[in-house]
């Protein structure tokens, strides 16, 4: 047997192999700047790489922008409320650290264990590695396919959120949002404060789950759960109409949305409707760490998968072979590790540098034997709330698996029903069932279906089903050009040289076979 | 446990397999293939579905012309409609790019002996020619070849269609089954533990791909295979523009458009095998060249984004044609397989010539380039010396 590819990176070659910085991190939200920021103040290089222009994360989004646009954006500013603005210090500072070298708008498309990380910006590509990454990424929210889901008027409170924070827009129009989950009632009371007033706020949960949810409360958790509450206190004191335990959400319209129909307590009822934001909780955004190689688990109360990690979040490798040998050499933070918001992010984002800082052998002041880990208190004081958050919001929209005629994969229209054929005619792996019905194929990469299918397979599953496995991610795991890729910089050299079919004919084959 | 006892035992079931099998079993042999996955999981299924005569092996050229026929005619082998799903679309043409003099040089010559022996399916044509077929091409690509003959096909449908084909004439088909232990009895037979229990045949045909050599090194025998885990490259949509399979010469250039405008890239290049879990990875580093070749062809799709990649794996012999032969060690078995990334092609005419000499207890001569007798350790290939 001869196989030609040369043992791949080994762990000491890749230290070898120059790295670009000590440490890269994946992410400029609240996780991955302040791991920026505790690792560049111990005087270590480190690379930070997002996709958006400025520093903030979903969460603080344009905030920078925001605030150098006052005095236009004080009326924006004041309604996006405290939950907004509390990111401006840790921005300020995580500008003003030497030693973080910021990209902003820069895509990445390819991680892998050994610490390389594939990235784009405009028209140009190439790897970086370091001797530590943290992969910082965040959440995504849960896909909610119901009827009429992919209906043009029909968004994501964090699409919404997107648009009012980067594009200072303001939804029009009657407005319907629906759904479950803390950032719902958030998104509600902005739009309060922005003087949009929702025809409804449709939620999904029941008073019962709160009622369940009560021994999950940990005293630290209090403060979040405040918060909450006071949300839903002004938009009730507002006289915005709320209702609970609703179900069988349809959007209905032609070309566009045109009106919503559900079921609240047993009772149906239609409204019209020119914006639908829908809402169902945020999920771990796996991709990195998928591609990676990374161990994931899969959990059924949440309906989603999230990489295993130990407390500070270094990863370990799923089993099977790996494209990169040696140590795993990547950390993972915040949300992208566990949903815990932008609290627990900041926390564990620093609880990971110094555990980082430890490794690299340069961690300012030791503690002394004995003495609490601050940074690992901090990340269970701010978890703290998730129990009984997650107790609460149940899973809503996304809680019954949609019919047979509901669409799962919207970059290809894959419905459910011919998911649901495809798993009956024996298609037993994601992997499978995407070769046959192209679902997931499109530009998204199987993000806003892979957790459904994975539960459709699950339904048919006659055994327990066991952990399932997500779409196999390949590189690219972002859109990336051709003339990018064809001018690709930071080629690992070993890797890059060419294995290739040398199947090219003599142009004249001699010994004149016959004539 | 279950215990028959067969006329063939067919390792593998891809293309080659499944379609040595139909033949078989159309003339009432006793056949079971054996496949550790799905049928046409592996290359067979996943290929770029190429149906080409251009720039084929001149050793290759009568089976891929016979191939061709068939797939011309491929409703008379599997039937109407598995045929349509098939999407057998030929007369598009193949034509192979002359980038550069050495190119141009390689393709004049080439075209000469393919003159002199006969072979008319290919012809020279000049930069005028080739840009009038090729709207978007850069300005300095000067000629090539074309074959207008040629085109593409559905490879997952096709790999399914021959499977189905094979199981409806009455060959046993044992999917998610492992070949645990081949051994040779006393007499000639074949006795094979399998994940379906003892299977017990008169004949074995390897027909294991990627696997090839691993089968044929268990019965002690070394055949010189390079396990290759080919890559391929998905772009998101554009406007239709180009009809052709465009191919490079020396350059890692091969392209279609698929009907849906996504444009489908290979170039033979590999990624990470890795044979025993039967997987392997995309590296990234070297589809570099790949893109570099597509974008110095079609400036114009520098813009065009690669949304998804996959690979295949596949095995390829020294001298680049496939190894097609009765074992040169054991009696009653025959080794197909290293199809160096142009087998899709070729398989329903190796289907029907290997049962063909099967049946006739004599290799069709056409086989005989692909015996293994040409890797003895000694006097290397007519072609070595010609290079
Ligand atoms: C990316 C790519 C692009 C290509 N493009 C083209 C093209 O455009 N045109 C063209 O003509 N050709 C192309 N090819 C080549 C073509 O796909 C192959 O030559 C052809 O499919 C080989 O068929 P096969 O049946 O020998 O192999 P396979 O399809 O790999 O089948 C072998 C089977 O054997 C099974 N097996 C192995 N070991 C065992 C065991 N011990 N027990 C049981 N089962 C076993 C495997 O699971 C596998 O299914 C391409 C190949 C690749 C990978």
């Amino acid at each position: 047997m001869n196989i030609p590819t040369k043992p791949m990176l080994s762990g000491e070659r890749q230290d070898a192999l120059a790295v670009d910085a000590d440490v890269i991190v994946i992410g400029a939200g609240p996780a991955g700047m302040s791991a920026a920021i505790e690792l560049a103040s111990a005087g270590c290089q480190v690379i930070v790489l997002d996709l958006q222009p400025t520093p903030g994360g979903q969460i603080f989004r344009a905030l920078q922008s925001n605030l150098e646009a006052r005095p236009s954006t004080d009326s924006l500013l004041a309604a996006l409320g405290s939950a907004y603005n509390a990111g401006r210090t840790l921005i300020q500072q995580f500008r003003a650290t030497a030693g973080i070298d910021y990209r902003p708008e820069t895509t990445v498309w390819d991680l892998r264990a050994d610490g390389t990380v594939g990235w784009l910006k405009g028209e140009m590509a190439g790897y970086l590695r370091a001797r530590h990454v943290v992969v910082a990424n965040g959440a995504m929210e849960r896909p909610t396919p119901f009827p009429g889901w992919t209906l043009p008027g029909v968004m994501t409170a964090g699409a919404v959120q997107t648009l009012i924070k980067a594009g200072r827009l303001q939804p029009e129009g009657q407005i319907v949002l629906a759904g479950t989950g803390p950032l719902i009632f958030l998104l509600a009371d902005q739009l309060r404060r922005l003087g949009v007033r929702p025809a409804l706020i449709a939620r999904t949960d029941r008073f019962r789950d709160k009622i369940f949810a009560l021994p999950h409360i940990r005293p630290a958790g209090i403060p979040a759960l405040l918060k909450g509450l006071g949300w839903l206190a002004r938009l009730r004191l507002a006289g915005i109409p709320m209702r609970s335990r609703v179900t069988e959400l349809k959007a209905q319209g032609r070309d566009r949305l045109e009106t919503v129909s559900l079921t609240v307590a047993g009772r149906g009822m239609e409204l019209s409707c020119d914006l639908l934001v829908v809402h169902d909780g945020i999920i771990p955004a796996i991709e990195l760490a998928h591609c990676a190689g990374l161990a994931l688990e899969w959990r059924e109360s949440d309906a989603s998968w999230r990489p295993k990690t130990s407390q500070d979040g270094k990863a370990q490798m799923a089993a099977g072979p790996a494209l990169t040998s040696g140590p795993c050499r990547i950390r993972i933070s915040g949300d992208a590790r566990q949903i815990g918001g932008a609290d627990a992010a900041v926390a564990h984002g620093r609880h990971a540098a110094k555990a980082i800082l430890a490794e690299l052998g340069r961690a300012s002041v030791r503690p002394p034997v004995g003495a609490a880990d601050q940074t690992a208190t901090d990340v269970q004081r701010t978890m703290a709330a998730r129990p009984f958050i997650d107790a609460a919001f149940p899973l809503g929209l996304a809680a019954q698996l949609p019919d047979d005629t509901t669409i799962v994969c919207r970059c290809e229209e894959i419905t459910a029903g011919s998911l649901r054929t495809s798993i009956h005619g024996g298609a037993t792996d994601m992997n499978l069932i995407r070769g046959v019905t192209r679902c997931g194929m499109g530009p998204c990469q199987g993000r806003s279906c892979a957790v459904t299918l994975a539960r459709l397979l699950g339904e048919a599953a006659t055994r327990t089903p066991a952990s399932p496995a997500p779409f196999r991610a390949r590189p690219p795991l972002r859109p990336l050009p051709l003339g990018a890729l064809a001018k690709l910089s930071g080629l690992d050299p070993e890797l890059a040289e060419v294995v290739s079919l040398e199947d090219k004919p003599e142009a004249a084959l001699g010994g004149d076979t016959n004539g | 446990m279950d215990r028959r006892s067969d006329d063939v035992l067919i390792i593998g079931g891809g293309l080659q397999g499944c379609a040595i099998a139909m033949f078989l079993a159309r003339t009432g042999w006793q056949v079971t293939v054996i496949e550790k996955n799905l049928a046409g999981r592996h290359a067979s299924g996943v290929n770029a579905g190429g149906l080409r005569l251009l720039m084929r092996d001149a050793r290759e050229y009568p089976l891929s012309l016979r191939a061709m026929e068939m797939w011309d005619n491929l409703a008379d082998l599997v039937g109407e409609a598995t045929s349509e799903a098939c999407e057998v679309r030929l007369g598009t043409s193949q034509i192979a790019l002359a980038m550069d003099t050495a190119e141009l040089e390689w393709a004049r010559a080439r075209n000469q002996d393919m003159l002199r022996r006969g072979i008319y399916s290919e012809e020279l044509i000049d930069a005028e020619e080739l840009h009038r077929l090729l709207p978007g091409l850069a300005n300095s690509a000067l000629g090539g070849l074309i074959s207008r003959r040629d085109g593409h096909a559905n490879p997952a449908n096709a790999a399914r269609a021959f499977r189905d084909a094979a199981e409806a004439a009455g060959a046993r088909i044992l999917e998610h089954c492992v070949l645990r232990e081949l051994k040779p009895k006393a007499g000639g037979s074949w006795r094979a533990d399998t994940d379906a229990g003892l299977i017990e045949a008169e004949r074995v045909i390897n027909c294991a791909g990627a696997w090839g050599a691993d089968v044929a090194a268990r019965l002690g025998e070394t055949l010189p295979i390079k396990v290759l885990a080919l890559t391929m490259m998905v772009t998101a949509r554009v406007k239709p523009f180009v009809t052709p399979v465009v191919i490079g010469i020396d350059q890692p250039l091969s392209f279609k458009q698929s009907v849906v405008g996504s444009l489908v890239i290979g170039g033979g290049i590999s990624g990470k095998p890795c044979l025993e879990e039967g997987t392997s990875f995309t590296v990234m580093d070297r589809m570099a060249s790949s893109a570099a070749a597509t974008v110095s062809a079609f400036p114009a799709l520098a813009g065009v984004p690669i949304l998804r990649t996959w690979t295949g794996l596949e095995g390829a012999t020294p001298d680049g044609i496939p190894i097609i032969s009765p074992s040169a060690q054991h009696h009653g078995l025959w080794h197909v397989f290293g199809f160096c990334g142009h087998g899709f092609q070729l398989a329903p005419a190796v289907g029907e010539i290997v049962a063909q000499s099967l049946i006739d207890g004599l290799v069709d001569p056409r086989l005989a380039p692909f015996s293994v007798d040409r890797f003895a350790p000694q006097p290397k290939l007519v072609d070595e010396a010609l290079q």
